[in-house]
């Protein structure tokens, strides 16, 4: 049987071709085909067009999408559900201990009214200069195209 | 963990769409292989390789799961082909790969698996006998069958 393209042969090296050019095969094995390639015109033209088929597949673009796309695959629903109701609760918790000093603090009789004054006046500042970062941050996130890209 | 498998992502969604013939269903596969890698991260072994081909075999797994439960259909060389979201100067590469594309729906999904896995995946025979679940020693038969087969539907896309 003289086909190179089918398993092993007598004459031909067969499969072990494909072993060859991945190299998977052992040094004996290599030698073996080295002496059957030089002296195999049919063999050697064979292997070219192997290398060129396996080139060709990968230059090929065979999956086109952006591993943003595969990363926020990743984020499914269900993360972002437990994400949500944790932040919630943290918030919201928050949000009742603030109320709550703020109440007792304004119900305190021991503090006196323009010392209740500058002390709310502190607070509000800070938290208008918090509000104020915040806002510039989220307004910057959301238009930061870079924002994704990893270092 | 999850660093790794994004770099994964395209390589898995190549194979799945070899398997299940198109891109969509494809996503699919990869985005169900990726939640049950991740809820079950101690399922994988460092010790017993790498993490790229027990990946690809949970991707593999879950596109058969998805063939199972879907009618037969035939497979269109379009379909094989993922659309993407190629700009503009990636369009002559797709049309150049769209014989090679056609080339390949024509094998069997079996063949296009393992050339996908050598040629485009650049997998060990090793591995590729770990993802398609098969003995090691009939991988270069295998794909060397593949292969041929591929070089000539090939050579008839490309007259």
């Amino acid at each position: 049987m003289n086909e190179p393209n089918g398993s092993t042969t007598d004459t031909h090296v067969g499969e072990r071709l494909s072993g060859y050019l991945d190299g998977e095969l052992t040094q004996q094995e290599v030698q073996g085909v080295d002496l059957h390639l030089s002296d195999c015109q049919e063999c050697t033209g064979l292997l070219d067009e192997l290398q060129d088929l396996r080139r060709r597949m990968g230059q090929s673009g065979l999956s086109q999408k952006y591993e943003d796309e595969w990363r926020e695959s990743m984020d499914d629903t269900g993360v972002q559900m437990t994400r949500g109701v944790g932040w919630l609760l943290v918030i919201g918790v928050m949000l009742i201990v603030a109320a709550v000093v703020i109440f007792q603090f304004i119900m305190d009789p021991g503090i006196g009214g323009f010392m209740k004054f500058l002390i709310s006046a502190f607070y509000l500042g800070l938290a208008a200069l918090f509000v104020s970062v915040l806002r510039q941050r989220l307004i910057e996130r959301k238009t930061d195209k870079y924002k994704d890209v990893e270092i | 963990m999850q660093r790794e498998l994004v770099h994964l992502g395209n390589g898995a969604h190549a194979l799945a769409i070899q398997i299940l013939g198109n891109s969509e269903d494809a996503a699919d596969a990869v985005h169900d292989a990726f939640a049950t890698a991740l809820a079950r991260p101690e399922s994988y072994d460092s010790r017993r390789g790498a993490l790229k081909p027990w990946f690809l075999r949970v991707v593999r797994n879950r596109c058969i799961d998805l063939l199972r439960k879907r009618r037969p259909t035939g497979i269109d060389a379009d379909l094989l082909a993922d659309p993407g979201t190629a700009p503009d100067e990636q369009l002559e590469n797709r049309q150049r790969d769209l014989s090679l594309k056609k080339a390949l729906a024509a094998i069997s999904p079996e063949k296009r698996q393992i050339v996908v896995l050598r040629d485009y995946l650049d997998l060990s025979y090793a591995e590729i006998a770990m993802v398609l679940d098969v003995a090691p020693g009939t991988v270069m038969s295998r794909l060397h069958r593949a292969r041929m087969d591929l070089k000539k539907e090939l050579e008839g896309c490309d007259e």
